[in-house]
């Protein structure tokens, strides 16, 4: 049963790299220290190697559920579970990829707002953002994943102006090693996995993968630049910065910045938050992407006007969304709904499979 | 150009179909032009009579050639074997004698047997002379550049690629213009279905003139609307000869001096030709220079804007001052003060592109020097920002290809208007904008951001930097070529040992 994508339709198996990457890095980059130090201090950085390699178990999962069906996700749900219930928790998913959109979109507002425009009109820029994405999503899966190669590749240089405060850096900041019990890390490595969802939109574009079984190493190897990322900023963090002066700072990444100084550069933040649309922007476009696509297939809806509905809802939820503790809110109902769906009903999907497919056979074979 | 109506088109095919019924009819109409010559000439067993359009032919050729070998003609049917010229027809379809008449043909019949004419080849072509390229010109290389006779230009091409694999196919074009098109691949090299695809987009035009080459690009490209060429317009035959062998295919129209290749991409408009007569070293270091040049064409008026309107933060201290002292009298916001430099350098190119050469270098003296300096001196704009609009435009000359210079032009405009706005973000949205278009463009089907979107390390070796020739024994994956291997470097260094 092979129902992949039509050949104009898909990409080779190493942009799988760039896809999972891409979608993983959001806005959590710039402000997750403050989290996940909360509780776990100066072992953070176990933290961060903990929940990558959970994902990267998790991702493992997908591809052996994908493997098996060769499908996306609301097509297993359909064969596994039939056409209602199965359409039912389809749904479940698209409204999380929806959600990862309407975050990223809502948070980096946020930032703009307060580190930029305070006055900036949010219609107005959101529906930039939504024109952007409309023009992106309309041309297919192939520029999806284009934008997001483009959004790794082009933004990467940020990465190497977090050389500057290594210069003010102590690093013996992160000694003692593990002085933090097993209940603190597991506390904040849930919360540290939030900056690494998203890559769920696999479960549907891997029809459109070239020889989806190859890109397996890829979406690994793509987490693993995720992990390292992290862990590259936060060590930065841990030895620019006090526990207690991250404890005060939201967007740690973006106060690390202002110590980047260059002849004819000062202020960081305002070119690494701009430069951040180009990593915001494929984030955006893959769960639009994703969650069009399932509405479609749901549905059995064939025309454009999908992407203008999806479109819409995620403007009227970002422009509806107002104030820190409301887009908070949002941010932690997305997470939650991540957590169980990825890490409970994820394993759950793949155990179904297991077994519905072996009861199946077993009726097969009693019948013949 | 329009292109034609229904109605018009069935019109006109009654009138062909009322003009086919007799040849008499035909000769009254040809008469009526007070250009079409015809004359009685007597040979030793009948009456002869001649007509052409005395425009079209030589008259050389028809003193020399036809007329003293008809006074032995006997039978109008033994007509090619008398005269000493290749192309001498037997005709009866009367759109056939009209066609060959306006091509420069000779018509001769007996006046007592009208069921068949002869047709002699006497066209004459009024063309200049291959001279130097002006759009590409280069230091080293060949000087030769096309000219307006599509046979000239694709003998320049021949005689650089003397194969038979060489294949050309010739098109006509155009209700009134009848514009003869050549379509050029190397049979064996080129993909199949490139040359299908540009036959088949040929052919399905319906337009009624082609006047040059440019009219094509925008008739046939993938996205018409683009502001992006997508297909690169070139005055080298040298440059189509060697694109040939890349596996591309390439048009040439009658009575345009530019030929069209495709499929291309995004970076070979940033190639000049001469990269290729050049050192590998120099040659990626200037083309190098160039993506600078439009990078910096594009977003530096924009982020100036930006910068200046909203984040002076962004500005060390030290440098903050001087861009303080060169402003600080100046009446206007920034984004005004910006387009009206950025309008007056646009007005400045205008005239000098629609005046003669000799008062288009008065033009540049009178806006470069004066409206400069006066601007400056009267408190208009900043001497930095006429330094950096300055700096931007001439970083837009840079760009090989016209077309695409004027595309960097004008896409500067937006960016400018959208820094006004949301000052960095809005360079950043553009800029995603800008991108996403170019991902979703394509040329003749095939990827225009190639080789970076979808990433091919081969073909990177002759996109932002040119490696030498020892390293390019593949052809590139863009034009998925038939045969992929330009020459064997294992063979070849066997040989040499």
């Amino acid at each position: 049963m092979f129902e992949l994508e039509k050949k104009e339709m898909q990409i080779s198996p190493f942009l799988v790299f760039f896809n999972i990457h891409a979608v993983q890095v959001g806005v959590g980059v710039l402000g997750f220290q403050r989290v996940i130090m909360k509780s776990a201090g100066n072992d953070s950085w176990i933290v961060v190697l903990v929940a990558g390699i959970i994902v990267s178990f998790i991702i493992w999962l997908m591809y052996v559920l994908l493997n098996r069906h060769q499908k996306d996700i609301v097509e297993i749900h359909k064969d596994l579970f039939g056409k209602w219930i199965g359409g039912m928790i389809s749904f479940i998913w698209i409204i999380y990829w929806l959600m990862i959109g309407m975050v990223t979109l809502r948070n980096y507002i946020e930032i703009v707002e307060v580190w930029m425009f305070p006055t900036i009109n949010i219609y107005m820029f959101s529906l930039i953002f939504i024109i952007l994405a409309y023009y992106c999503v309309t041309g297919g899966f192939r520029i999806v994943a284009g934008l997001s190669f483009l959004g790794v590749c082009i933004p990467f240089y940020l990465f190497f102006t977090f050389l500057f405060p290594i210069e003010f850096a102590h690093f013996r900041n992160l000694l003692p090693i593990w002085n933090h019990s097993i209940k603190e890390i597991t506390l904040s490595t849930k919360d540290m996995i939030l900056g690494y969802l998203g890559f769920s939109t696999l479960l549907m574009y891997y029809p459109n993968i070239k020889h989806p079984k190859k890109s397996h190493k890829w979406a690994q190897l793509g987490n693993i630049l995720t992990m390292v990322i992290y862990l590259f900023i936060l060590i930065v963090t841990i030895g620019f910065f006090s526990e207690k002066q991250v404890s005060k700072q939201i967007w740690a990444t973006l106060s690390l910045w202002k110590i980047v100084e260059m002849p004819f550069v000062e202020r960081f933040e305002y070119i690494g938050i701009t430069s951040w649309v180009l990593i915001i922007l494929p984030n955006i476009c893959f769960s639009v992407w994703a969650s069009t696509k399932g509405i479609r297939k749901i549905f059995n809806l064939k025309s454009k006007k999908v992407v203008v509905v999806t479109l819409g809802i995620l403007f009227c939820v970002t422009v509806a969304v107002q104030g820190r503790e409301n887009i908070a809110l949002l941010s932690k109902t997305m997470s939650y709904l991540g957590i169980c769906l990825i890490f409970i009903y994820m394993p759950l999907l793949t155990l179904i499979s297991f077994l519905l497919s072996k009861i199946r056979r077993g009726k097969f074979e009693k019948g013949n | 150009m329009r292109i034609w109506r229904n109605k018009r088109k069935t019109d006109r095919n009654e009138k062909d179909q009322v003009k086919d019924d007799s040849f008499q009819v035909l000769l009254q109409q040809l008469t009526e032009s007070d250009e079409f010559t015809q004359f009685t000439y007597a040979s030793r067993s009948s009456m002869l009579c001649i007509g052409y359009y005395s425009s079209l032919i030589d008259t050389e050729i028809l003193h020399r050639d036809i007329l003293p070998y008809l006074k032995e003609l006997e039978l109008i049917s033994s007509l090619p074997n008398v005269i000493p010229i290749e192309e001498v027809t037997l005709e009866k379809n009367t759109t056939v004698i009209q066609d060959q008449l306006l091509r420069g043909h000779v018509l001769i019949f007996d006046t007592n047997n009208l069921n068949q004419v002869g047709l002699a080849k006497a066209s004459v072509e009024r063309t200049r002379q291959v001279t130097i390229p002006e759009v590409e010109f280069s230091v080293v290389g060949p000087k030769e550049a096309f000219v307006e006779s599509l046979d000239t230009n694709i003998n320049l091409v021949r005689k650089r690629l003397p194969l038979p694999e060489l294949i050309i196919k010739e098109l006509q074009i155009g209700k009134i213009s009848k514009t003869r098109v050549s379509v050029l691949y190397i049979e064996g090299i080129a993909n199949k279905e490139n040359v299908n695809t540009v036959i088949q987009r040929l052919s399905e035009l319906k337009v009624d003139q082609i006047n040059d080459s440019s009219y094509l690009t925008q008739l046939i490209q993938d996205n018409q609307n683009s502001p992006f060429p997508q297909l690169i317009d070139t005055e080298r035959p040298d440059r189509i000869a060697s694109v040939l062998g890349d596996g591309k295919v390439a048009i040439l129209v009658d009575g345009a001096p530019h030929g069209l290749i495709g499929p291309t991409t995004f970076f070979e408009f940033f190639s000049a030709f001469e990269d290729y007569f050049l050192n590998w070293t120099v040659a990626s270091f200037f083309r190098l220079v160039r993506f600078f040049a439009v990078l910096f064409s594009i977003l530096v008026t924009p982020i100036y804007v930006a910068v200046l309107t909203y984040h002076y933060e962004l500005i060390p201290k030290d440098m903050l001052s001087t861009l303080i002292t060169s402003r600080s009298a100046i009446p206007l916001p920034p984004i005004l003060e910006a387009l009206v430099l950025e309008l007056t350098i646009e007005l400045l190119r205008e005239a000098g592109a629609r005046l003669p050469t000799k008062v288009g270098q008065t033009i540049g003296i009178v806006g470069g020097i004066v409206i400069g300096t006066a601007s400056v001196e009267a408190g208009l704009t900043s001497n930095v920002l006429l330094i950096i609009v300055a700096l931007g435009a001439l970083a837009s000359f840079t760009t090989p290809v016209y077309q695409m210079g004027n595309t960097i032009r004008l896409i500067r405009f937006p960016f400018l208007l959208m820094a006004h706005y949301i000052g960095l973000l809005g360079v950043a949205v553009s800029f995603c904008f800008l991108l996403i278009h170019l991902l979703r463009l394509s040329s003749l089907g095939r990827p225009f951001l190639e080789p970076f979107y979808p990433l091919r390390v081969q073909d990177l070796k002759d996109s932002l930097i040119r490696l030498p020739f020892s390293k390019q024994s593949k052809r590139p994956i863009l034009e998925q070529t038939e045969d992929t291997v330009r020459f064997n470097t294992a063979k070849a260094k066997e040989k040499n040992e």
